[in-house]
């Protein structure tokens, strides 16, 4: 009797529950209605994208009701907020509900959704888009899983990485831009020692550096290590820390802390942290990502002039052996359309014939900067973004975030508003460095060991090059190390690497 | 004093004698049962239906696929965990710092609310209590940001005041020595206050008889202390502590991660931080429930472990 | 306390002494709070110039300028404020209501309650099987997604319950004899002496409530619903280098910013304890469970 009397109840309750949701449900479907009378033919997509604004552009956003109009499509956007989209994302990919257009990471959820017949497979569709055609070859690489491609990636720049440099310092000690690592190192021993903010005291060091790897990883690459993987002697890949470019890397960056020109302390350095002492003036050199100067610079001084710019930047030095850089990835997720969404390669054509138009100048014109004479003005050639200005937040309700469906291809066509001198430069730097990126080979390659237990093995490595550069451990205890990383599955992880190479390269 | 807790679970109730037949008992007990009831659909709605998530421990579960579609594995998933060359160093770590903060941060709110509790100028009370809640809203973000600003050797404020005192630094961010001081201080810093609530609700239910009672027989402070208040709140320190043996090998994942550095990860590999990176960012969804079923085994067997030493020693269990 | 007795020298320098440790100690916890007011009212100069401060060189409105100026945090903080007051009160009445019930040993298979109660605290079912039976329930998107998978903590019934314990039997007794059903007991007698616990429960799901984003993230998809929790969450991981370079399309956000939506998120919760803190006064249960 408790039984039935519980299931009944327990019914009962749960159409009370459901019972709460029908208004918002019938609304929903309304608006499907309303939007579907506009023109036979029009193209109807949702996308899955994530937002960081606090308020993404809605449906009535003039400026994504233009990009419906050029695409002839309506598009039903489904921002998620960027904090977790991961779990949104695989919480998706169980519901079964899915959206004609995902945004994806080559994370394991997309790459085993991928390999169980999720999302399309567009490597033989590409071609047959004027702009997507003309994808980047290395990034497009990046992006594919077992050689296929199963995304339109978002492009973003590949030769990002560099440094910024105090240039008032370098002036005062009458030094040129370093271009060689022996420069650089120069560079920072000069302002460590030779008091380059003639204040008379010892106040600066050379270069600060937090807990965040990054700055390693591109320095070795200027030494001549390779971009994580490498080929060794027998032309199989091999992991960046078993070459000798890598140990001389090691060998230069334990001099640089040594000789007190790093900070003492980078290896619990809070990011967060981490451009304080350049504002504060006390470290001069700071390598990241390109851009981060002129963030950096206008904390120095809230909208400086070229008067009072203080820092500088270089792409990259060059090393013992040769000019090299490390690249980012190129992008930063991709479009995945889903099949069961998408039914049909009619309906694929279609969609992807969207996307393509996605990339059309009109079209990324809209997505950045919105519609001319409602969100900016265009003055003598000169972009003004008037609903930004003076805390204006039609910009952000209207226009932010519809960049988050873009892909750039072939390239960023879109007017921006007018640069600083250093926010130039670090656009030069990074086209420059792009003659110069070191690719890595297996970047495209998928090793089960490795998306079992990739972080274990990474941290072993990143832990033991600190340790290294700190002194607790020496080259016969990182040896030790390189073993305790083969042992807990890195031997299965190159065997695996070198394997899905060569399947790859057979392919071709 | 007379002997403070009454064991309630096991006294007889006047009408509920042995007699009544369980219809009886049913019939009798409507009421009660409609009050248990709106609860109870809600543990088996919300809890207990998504339970069959445990089972992925032992598929390859793959969220497109779905449940039915994903291959059965059986216990690879728990051999994988035992066979990982850092399981016993996971496992330590997470033992001991489990047990740290079993004696060290469980207490602080206790030994913090009986300290409020001698405080007799209400107005200041009142003012430590509302003052004292507050590091619960401050994330750890903001916890480990600050943690560097005055750790740090380079100009950190207590290592400027330790090296005018001393004449030496202490590298608390990067020693694995002082990794889980500095974890069990965090905790006290931002949990300890709030903690305190729910031992001070216990304590309003003392009356003043008692402590005048206490004080004719001729208590002192600390022995009122001891026979008043203390007793007072046993019961939820003892219920606390048991249920607190079932989430025995959880550690707040943010805290750790955020405080874990190159330098003294040997001791800060917990298995939250384990799960972290197996399940969300390598989305190994069975792994990482296989390895939340391991800890809840443990914390079963350590459930009724305390439960079984609290009963031996006279305390109230509840169950 | 009431009764004044003569404190022993020992005694007063306990109390000397507890007054001053109590007071260094809510120095230590308000200081970095001071930290995040001071900041939120500062330029990004200054915040990246001095690691500590909490009296700001330059006073800015700048980052409340900004969050007041668009609708969204205020409507987060709406939503929050109806989710904290509704999700608390059917939290409390269901805490209450199966805490007295499971209360009572008396109850036929009180015991397998209690085993079905703790059985959740130790193993949880996860997020996608939660997502998929909220999706069948018809919640997503709705406001209730973020109140009923979490209305109830089994570790705080667990101590509603052994409080319910403790009232006296006598007055349950003699309430009965008056023609009381267990109905009329609960209300006439359990809760109207269980104030202090109402209030801490009242606060503790409150609390929760108003802190949890997650549950928005999973099954909220219009933004206009967000809680301010969500906001907040999602400025602060938008300049997060721990997993991968900072995308460049993203504007990062000021850090004063940051400070100020954190204080604009967590200063109306932290106003409730003060407002309840009454409740948590001596003498609200009567004294005489215990004697």
């Amino acid at each position: 009797m408790k039984k039935t009397s519980l299931g009944i109840s327990l019914g009962l309750f749960v159409f009370l529950l459901a019972g709460c949701n029908n208004d918002s449900n019938s609304e929903a479907n309304a608006d499907a209605d309303s939007n579907s009378d506009g023109g036979e033919e029009r193209l109807s997509v949702s996308i899955m994208a994530p937002s960081f604004a606090a308020e993404p552009a809605g449906e009535d956003s003039p400026a994504l009701q233009a990009i419906e109009e050029y695409t002839n499509t309506d598009i039903d956007l489904q921002f998620v907020a960027n904090a977790n989209y991961e779990d949104r994302f695989n919480v998706t990919l169980a519901s079964g509900e899915f959206p004609e257009i995902m945004v994806a990471n080559k994370e394991p959820s997309f790459i085993n959704a991928a390999r169980d017949g999720a999302f399309w497979d567009l490597t033989d569709h590409l071609d047959d888009y004027e702009n997507l055609s003309q994808a980047n070859e290395i990034v497009l690489n990046n992006t594919t899983i077992d050689g296929r491609i199963y995304g339109v990636y978002r492009a973003r720049p590949l030769g990002r990485n560099g440094a910024a440099i105090n240039k008032q310092w370098l002036d005062n000690l009458g030094l040129e831009m370093p271009e060689t690592i022996e420069e650089f190192h120069e560079v920072l021993r000069a302002f460590t020692n030779d008091d380059p903010n003639q204040s008379g005291k010892d106040d600066t060091y050379g270069m600060v550096v937090s807990e965040w790897e990054g700055p390693w990883n591109t320095m070795q690459v200027w030494m001549g290590a390779p971009n994580q993987w490498g080929f060794d002697e027998n032309n199989k890949l091999a992991p960046d820390f078993t070459f000798d470019e890598y140990r001389e890397a090691l060998v230069f960056f334990k001099e640089l802390y040594d000789e007190g020109l790093v900070n003492e302390d980078f290896a619990v350095m809070d990011s967060g942290q981490w451009t304080e002492p350049l504002v504060n003036q006390e470290a001069g050199v700071f390598v990241d990502v390109l851009d981060a100067a002129n963030r950096i610079q206008n904390q120095i001084t809230e909208g400086y002039t070229e008067e009072n710019q203080i820092l500088d930047v270089f792409g990259a030095v060059e090393g013992p052996h040769g000019l090299h850089t490390l690249p980012t990835a190129g992008y930063a997720g991709m479009l995945a359309i889903s099949k069961t969404a998408v039914e049909t390669e009619e309906e694929l054509k279609r969609v992807l014939q969207f996307l393509d138009d996605l990339n059309d100048e009109e079209v990324q014109n809209l997505a950045y900067i919105g519609v001319e004479g409602v969100h900016h003005e265009i003055v003598d050639g000169v972009l003004d973004i008037t609903s930004q200005a003076d805390g204006g937040t039609k910009f952000e309700s209207e226009v932010s975030d519809l960049n988050q469906f873009q892909m750039a291809i072939p390239e960023e066509n879109f007017m921006e508003q007018p640069q600083t001198a250093l926010q130039e430069k670090a656009a030069a730097l990074m086209e420059e460095n792009m003659e110069f990126v070191v690719a890595n080979p297996a970047e495209p390659l998928i090793s089960p060991t490795y998306t079992e237990r990739g972080q274990q093995l990474d941290n072993i490595i990143d832990d033991a090059r600190i340790q290294y550069i700190v002194g607790q451990i020496d080259d016969a205890e990182f040896d030790a190390e390189i073993e305790r990383w083969m042992g807990a599955g890195g031997t299965e992880y190159i065997a695996e690497i070198n394997q899905a190479y060569e399947e790859s390269q057979a392919a071709e | 004093m007379p002997k403070v807790d009454v064991d309630h679970s096991t006294s007889i109730e006047p009408i509920s004698v042995r007699k009544v037949s369980k219809w009886k008992m049913l019939k009798r007990d409507k009421w009660l049962f409609l009050l248990l009831l709106p609860g109870l659909i809600w543990f088996l709605v919300f809890k207990y239906v998504p339970m069959w998530g445990a089972l992925i421990a032992f598929k390859d579960y793959s969220p497109y696929l779905g449940f039915w579609a994903s291959d059965w594995v059986g216990f690879t998933h728990f051999e994988r965990l035992f066979q990982n060359p850092d399981f016993y160093r996971i496992l330590k770590n997470t033992l001991i710092l489990a047990f740290y903060e079993t004696i060290f941060v469980f207490p602080a709110p206790i030994i913090l609310a009986l300290m409020l509790n001698e405080i007799r100028f209400t107005k200041y009370k009142r003012i430590i209590q509302t003052v004292i809640y507050i590091p619960n809203f401050m994330s750890w973000v903001i916890v480990a940001s600050l943690s560097y600003v005055f750790l740090t050797t380079s100009g950190g404020a207590v290592n400027v005041i330790i090296e005018s005192l001393t004449g030496q630094t202490f590298n608390f961010l990067s020693s694995p020595e002082w990794f889980r001081s500095m974890i069990i201080g965090q905790q006290i810093w931002k949990d300890a206050g709030f903690g305190t609530i729910i031992f001070l609700a216990a304590l309003s239910g003392v009356s003043s008889e008692q402590y005048e009672a206490a004080i004719v027989d001729g208590a002192g402070r600390f022995r009122r202390m001891w026979h008043v208040t203390l007793p007072a709140i046993r019961n939820v320190i003892v219920i606390l502590l048991i249920l607190r043996m079932g989430n025995f090998l959880d550690q707040g994942f943010q805290q750790i991660y955020l405080m874990t550095n190159s330098l003294n990860r040997s001791v800060a590999d917990v298995f939250d931080v384990y799960i972290y990176f197996s399940g969300i960012t390598q989305g190994a969804f069975s792994h990482s429930t296989a390895v939340g079923l391991f800890k809840g085994v443990v914390g079963i067997i350590l459930i009724l472990s305390t439960r079984y030493i609290a009963k031996r020693l006279n305390q109230e269990t509840l169950f | 306390m009431v009764v004044k007795s003569h404190n022993t020298p020992l005694g007063r320098v306990f109390d000397v002494f507890n007054y001053i440790i109590l007071a260094i100690i809510a120095l230590a916890m308000i200081v970095p709070f001071f930290y995040v007011i001071a900041g939120s009212f500062s330029t990004e100069s200054e915040l990246a110039r001095r690691a500590f401060f909490i009296i700001p060189e330059t006073f800015s409105l700048n980052a409340y300028k900004y969050i007041f100026s668009t609708p969204t945090f205020i409507r987060g903080i709406g939503v929050s404020v109806f989710v904290t007051i509704a999700g608390t009160l059917i939290s409390l009445s269901l805490t209450l209501t199966m805490g007295y019930a499971l209360s009572k040993s008396r109850l036929i298979g009180h015991k397998w309650y209690i085993y079905i109660v703790i059985f959740t605290i130790i193993f949880q079912g996860g997020m996608i099987p939660t997502y998929l039976l909220i999706r069948d329930l018809g919640l997503l998107n709705s406001l209730w997604a973020l109140i009923l998978p979490i209305a109830m903590n089994p570790m705080w019934l667990i101590i509603v319950i052994s409080f319910f314990r403790n009232i006296p039997k006598e007055l349950e007794e003699s309430a009965r004899i008056d023609g009381c059903t267990d109905l009329g007991v609960f209300w006439k007698i359990a809760l109207p002496l269980s104030k202090p616990i109402i209030a801490t429960f009242a606060l503790f799901y409150a609390v929760q409530y108003w802190g949890d984003y997650f549950n928005a993230l999973l099954y909220i998809s219009d933004n206009s619903k967000y809680p301010v929790m969500l906001l907040l969450q999602n400025i602060m991981t938008m300049a997060d280098t721990q997993f991968g370079e900072v995308d460049t399309l993203v504007e990062q956000p000021d850090e004063s910013l940051k400070l100020a939506v954190i204080v604009v998120a967590t200063v109306p919760i932290m106003l409730v304890y003060p407002f309840l803190q009454k409740h948590f006064a001596k003498g609200m249960m009567l004294g005489s469970v215990k004697g």
